[in-house]
């Protein structure tokens, strides 16, 4: 065997390691810390997290980084998150309701516009307005269990940690600006 | 502490109320003016002499530098293309159907791709967490008493299957005991736990069982305070009256 082939199968055997760590939940949540990533592939596992995210494309998958509160690699969180948006319908057979989403993209967008946290109450007695209150009551609480949302100990609401990993919100707030624009 | 202090100490509680009002909401913590915060808290701190004031004065301090924290976020977010004016948002949000909503987020939607399996550690937690675990009878009953057997209700029949009662003696004790009452009560009130009082829990519980059927067959009335709770029993020489009522009384 020459040194390019040893070298292409170390590759792809550190690539499979890579996909079973995302795969195979370890913790409370999902995803790896770089720290760990570092442990089983090497301090080269950045670069083999991007040879696998590439590999994954064809499978409509990708290697998705969420930065960690301390911002450095090693807190950086990684997961296997799906590359293409699934369709309302489909969502809704995962056993999401539409105003379950439609209290989400609310949420997330007020939390947003407030510099990332929001009042509970404060964001009850908005959602209600749209929303019937055992809807806003039930959506809440789910997605807080979630991690979707996060609540301090004062109430407060900020975006959690699923959100900053499944949720591409810059899209979201441009989507919901450009829709209203699009109403009458 | 003199009148100028109390005022000074008032304006340091004042604004640590402020601050935390600040960071338990969603205002804008620029409202919070840091520099004339900081001179006032500068000018007083030479002035004081208790070591409880010179800790309020430390905590508003802290205070001021969670809000400064706060202001650095504010900054950021503002910068961000993530900042919209909220009005708007809540306006356009107001406009939107539930459908567009709920499209908009799926659109920008990635759901994380993962497997909950067991695992053998998993696997080996559970086992020894089930083979340790106490019987559900045995569990509580260091701080709750024996949960094995269930307080039930026995009967006047049950009793004298068990041979705790004849209808003989039952008729002569239910007498003697009115005749106790009678006696100690002396036309009066008696406190109705010194009355069933008796040295063994088993002849406490006779002597309550057996006044319950003298103040049903309307020989005797039980009086609860409804302030201080304390039962009270007193002999009558008629039936009950046509207000009656249960109550239950716990006896320990």
């Amino acid at each position: 065997m020459s040194t390019g082939d040893g070298e292409r199968a170390l590759l792809e055997r550190k690539m499979r390691k890579a996909l079973q760590v995302l795969i195979l939940q370890r913790g409370r949540n999902p995803g790896v810390k770089g720290w760990e990533m570092k442990r089983y592939l090497g301090k080269d596992y950045k670069t083999i997290l991007q040879v696998l995210s590439g590999d994954l494309k064809q499978l409509g998958m990708e290697v998705h980084e969420v930065p960690g509160i301390e911002g450095t690699d090693d807190s950086t969180r990684f997961l296997l998150r799906f590359r293409e948006s699934p369709t309302l319908s489909e969502a809704e057979s995962a056993g999401f309701r539409i105003d379950d989403l439609a209290v989400l993209a609310s949420s997330i967008a007020m939390i947003n516009s407030r510099q990332g946290r929001v009042g509970r109450k404060e964001l009850e007695t908005f959602l209600r307005e749209k929303f019937p209150r055992w809807r806003v009551d039930y959506s809440l609480e789910r997605f807080i269990k979630r991690g979707y949302l996060d609540q301090d100990e004062k109430g407060l609401l900020r975006i959690g940690w699923r959100t900053r990993a499944e949720v591409d919100e810059k899209s979201l707030m441009t989507l919901i600006l450009a829709r209203g624009e699009a109403a009458p | 502490m003199p009148e100028k202090e109390d005022k000074k100490l008032e304006d340091i509680l004042r604004l640590i109320e402020l601050c935390k009002s600040v960071q338990s909401s969603s205002v804008n913590p620029f409202e919070v003016d840091i520099k004339e915060k900081l001179m006032m808290l500068k000018k007083h701190l030479p002035e004081w002499q208790l070591i409880d004031v010179m800790l309020k004065d430390s905590e508003a301090l802290q205070q001021l530098v969670g809000i400064v924290r706060l202001q650095d976020q504010w900054i950021k977010h503002r910068a961000s293309s993530l900042y919209i004016d909220p009005m708007l948002l809540e306006l356009k949000i107001r406009l939107l159907t539930r459908e567009d909503l709920a499209d908009s987020f799926v659109k920008c939607w990635h759901p994380v791709a993962q497997v909950d399996q067991l695992t053998a550690r998993g696997l080996e937690k559970a086992f020894t967490y089930w083979r340790d675990l106490i019987p559900l009878s045995e569990r509580f009953r260091d701080g709750l008493g024996n949960y094995a057997v269930a307080p039930g209700q026995l009967n006047f029949d049950e009793l004298q299957a068990l041979n705790i009662f004849t209808k003989e003696e039952f008729e002569t004790r239910l007498n003697a005991i009115h005749g106790e009452l009678v006696q100690k009560a002396a036309g009066g009130e008696m406190d109705y736990r010194r009355f069933i009082g008796a040295p063994t829990f088993e002849e406490t519980a006779v002597r309550a069982y057996l006044v319950a059927f003298v103040v049903t067959e309307g020989r005797a009335t039980i009086r609860v305070d409804p302030l201080t709770e304390e039962i009270f029993l007193s002999s009558t020489d008629g039936p009950a009256g046509t207000e009656t009522k249960s109550v239950a009384i716990a006896i320990t």
